[in-house]
C-alpha cells in the first residue's frame, strides 16, 4: 500500500507519484504520514518536506500552503517548492546572507515581517541542502 | 471599429453590385458621379480603387491582429492548463456548490479590456445578470465586482448601484500568481460575502469558450454546511490541524482557495479572449477578402463601361463627320 503524493504550486506540478512515507512540517510541529493515515486537512509551514521512496529519503523545500491527506492520497498546495537537487548551494547561502542583512536593516513592522519571511524561506532552502 | 467600417462599406456597395453597372447604379457619393458628362450615373474607377485600397488595408490589419492573438494564446495556454490543477483539490475537499442559498452573494465578473474579441464579454455579462436575478429576493442581496473595461462599460448602465469594486487594466501587469493574489486581497478586503461567484469564460479549445461560474464559500458558511451534512459533511471527518482554531484554518483555506480559483479564472479568461479574437479577426479577414473580390469585379465592369462609352463617342463622332462630308 503506497501513498499517492501530489505537490502542486501555482505554476506547475512539482511532484506526482507514489511514495512510501512523508514527513511534513505544519504550524504545530512535524507529522509523519504512513499509508492508511486518518484524514487530515492542515496548513503547511515554510519548512522542508521529506519523502521516502524505498529506503531513500528525498528532501524538498516548501514555502507554505495547505495539505490534505485523504485515503492514501496526499495533496500539498504550496506557494513554491524546490527539490534539494535543484537548489544551488552557493546561491542558497548568498540568499540567506542577503536575507539576514535585510532583516537587520528592516524598519517598521511590515518590513520586519517581510524580512522575517524571506529569511525563513532562505533558511529552508539551505536546510534542504544540508539534510540528506 | 473594423466591423462598423465593414457595415458601412457593405451598405455602399450592395446597391451597386445588385444592379447592372451601366443601367441603374445608385451611388450615394454624388460628388463622384459623372452625370453631366455621360448622361448616365456611374461610379468612377477612382472611387472604386480607393475603396479597394482601404479594404485591403483593413484586411492586412485584421490578419496581423489574428497572428498576434495566436502567438499570445500559445503563451498563456500552457500556464492556464497548469493552473487547472490548483483548484481541484479544493473542490475535492470542499465541494462545489453553485446552488447554495446564501444571504450575501458577490458576483465577480471577469472580462477583457480591449474589444474586437467576439461575443465573450456579452455572454459573461448575461450570466452575471442571470445570477443577479436568481439570487435576489427578500433578505438576499447581490453585489458586483467587475474586472475589465468591457464589462464595466456594459454594466455601468443598469446596475451602477450594485457595483462595489471595479478593476481595469489587469493585463498590463504580467499575469502571475502574485498579481492575482493582490487583486484577490483587494476584493476580500472590500466586500462582505457569504458566497463569491466568479464568472469567466472557460477555455475548452480554440473555438470553444463556455461561460462558467466558480463558487467560493466564506468560512462561516463552510462550517455551518459541514455540520448539516452532504458533500461538505465529509469535511468534518477531516481533522484540522496546524493552527490555533479550526476557524482560523478555514479562513486561511478560504482565502487561499479564492486566490487559486481567481488565478485559474483570470488565465482561462485571457486564453478565451485570445481565442475569440483570433476567430473574430479570421472571419473579418475572410469578409474583407470577399469584399475585395466583389470590388474588383465592379472595378473591371466600370473600367470596361468607360472604355465602351469612349469608343461609342469616337465612333459616333467619326461617323457624324463622315456623314457631314
Amino acid at each position: 500500500m503506497t501513498l499517492n503524493l501530489c505537490v502542486l504550486t501555482q505554476n506547475r506540478i512539482v511532484w506526482d507519484s507514489e511514495v512510501k512515507e512523508i514527513i511534513l512540517s505544519t504550524n504545530s510541529g512535524q507529522i509523519g504520514v504512513l499509508p492508511n493515515h486518518a484524514p487530515i486537512a492542515t496548513a503547511v509551514d515554510i519548512d522542508i518536506l521529506k519523502i521516502r521512496l524505498n529506503n531513500q529519503w528525498l528532501t524538498m523545500a516548501l514555502m507554505g500552503g495547505f495539505a490534505r491527506i485523504g485515503n492514501n492520497e496526499i495533496t500539498i498546495l504550496v506557494n513554491d517548492a524546490e527539490k534539494n537537487s535543484d537548489i544551488d548551494p552557493q546561491e542558497a547561502e548568498q540568499t540567506l546572507e542577503i536575507a539576514e542583512a535585510n532583516l537587520r536593516k528592516a524598519e517598521g513592522k511590515r518590513q520586519t515581517i517581510e524580512a522575517n519571511l524571506a529569511l525563513r524561506r532562505a533558511r529552508t532552502r539551505v536546510e534542504a541542502l544540508n539534510t540528506i | 471599429m473594423a466591423m462598423a467600417v465593414f457595415r458601412r462599406e457593405g451598405r455602399r456597395l450592395l446597391p451597386s453590385i445588385a444592379a447592372r453597372p451601366i443601367a441603374a447604379i445608385r451611388s450615394p457619393l454624388s460628388s463622384d458621379q459623372e452625370e453631366g458628362l455621360l448622361g448616365i450615373r456611374s461610379i468612377s474607377t477612382q472611387v472604386v480603387r480607393n475603396r479597394m485600397k482601404s479594404v485591403k488595408n483593413i484586411q492586412k490589419i485584421t490578419k496581423a491582429m489574428k497572428m498576434v492573438a495566436a502567438s499570445k494564446l500559445r503563451a498563456v495556454q500552457g500556464r492556464a492548463e497548469n493552473s487547472r490543477g490548483l483548484w481541484q483539490p479544493f473542490t475535492a475537499l470542499l465541494g462545489d456548490n453553485p446552488s447554495i442559498d446564501v444571504k450575501k452573494s458577490v458576483v465577480v465578473t471577469l472580462s477583457s479590456d480591449k474589444g474586437l474579441c467576439g461575443g465573450i464579454n456579452s455572454t459573461v455579462v448575461k450570466v452575471s445578470r442571470a445570477l443577479y436575478k436568481l439570487n435576489s429576493g427578500p433578505e438576499k442581496e447581490v453585489q458586483f465586482v467587475i474586472v475589465g473595461e468591457k464589462a464595466k462599460a456594459i454594466m455601468f448602465r443598469d446596475s451602477k448601484n450594485d457595483i462595489v469594486l471595479s478593476v481595469t487594466e489587469l493585463n498590463k501587469n504580467p499575469l502571475n500568481y502574485a498579481q492575482v493574489s493582490v487583486l484577490a486581497d483587494d476584493i476580500l478586503k472590500n466586500v462582505e460575502f457569504d458566497a463569491l461567484r466568479i464568472v469567466y469564460n472557460k477555455f475548452h479549445s480554440v473555438v470553444a469558450f463556455l461561460p462558467t461560474v466558480s463558487t467560493v464559500l466564506s468560512p462561516e458558511i463552510i462550517e455551518k454546511e459541514s455540520e448539516v451534512g452532504g458533500k461538505l459533511g465529509e469535511l468534518d471527518s477531516y481533522e484540522i490541524e496546524g493552527g490555533e482554531t479550526k476557524g482560523e484554518i478555514l479562513q486561511n483555506l478560504a482565502e487561499f482557495q479564492f486566490s487559486c480559483v481567481m488565478f485559474n479564472a483570470v488565465l482561462e479568461n485571457a486564453c478565451s479572449e485570445m481565442g475569440a479574437r483570433m476567430s473574430a479577426m479570421d472571419s473579418s479577414s475572410r469578409n474583407a477578402g470577399e469584399m475585395l473580390d466583389r470590388l474588383t469585379l465592379t472595378y473591371n465592369r466600370t473600367r470596361q463601361a468607360s472604355i465602351t462609352t469612349e469608343l461609342i463617342e469616337i465612333i459616333s463622332g467619326a461617323s457624324a463627320l463622315e456623314a457631314a462630308k
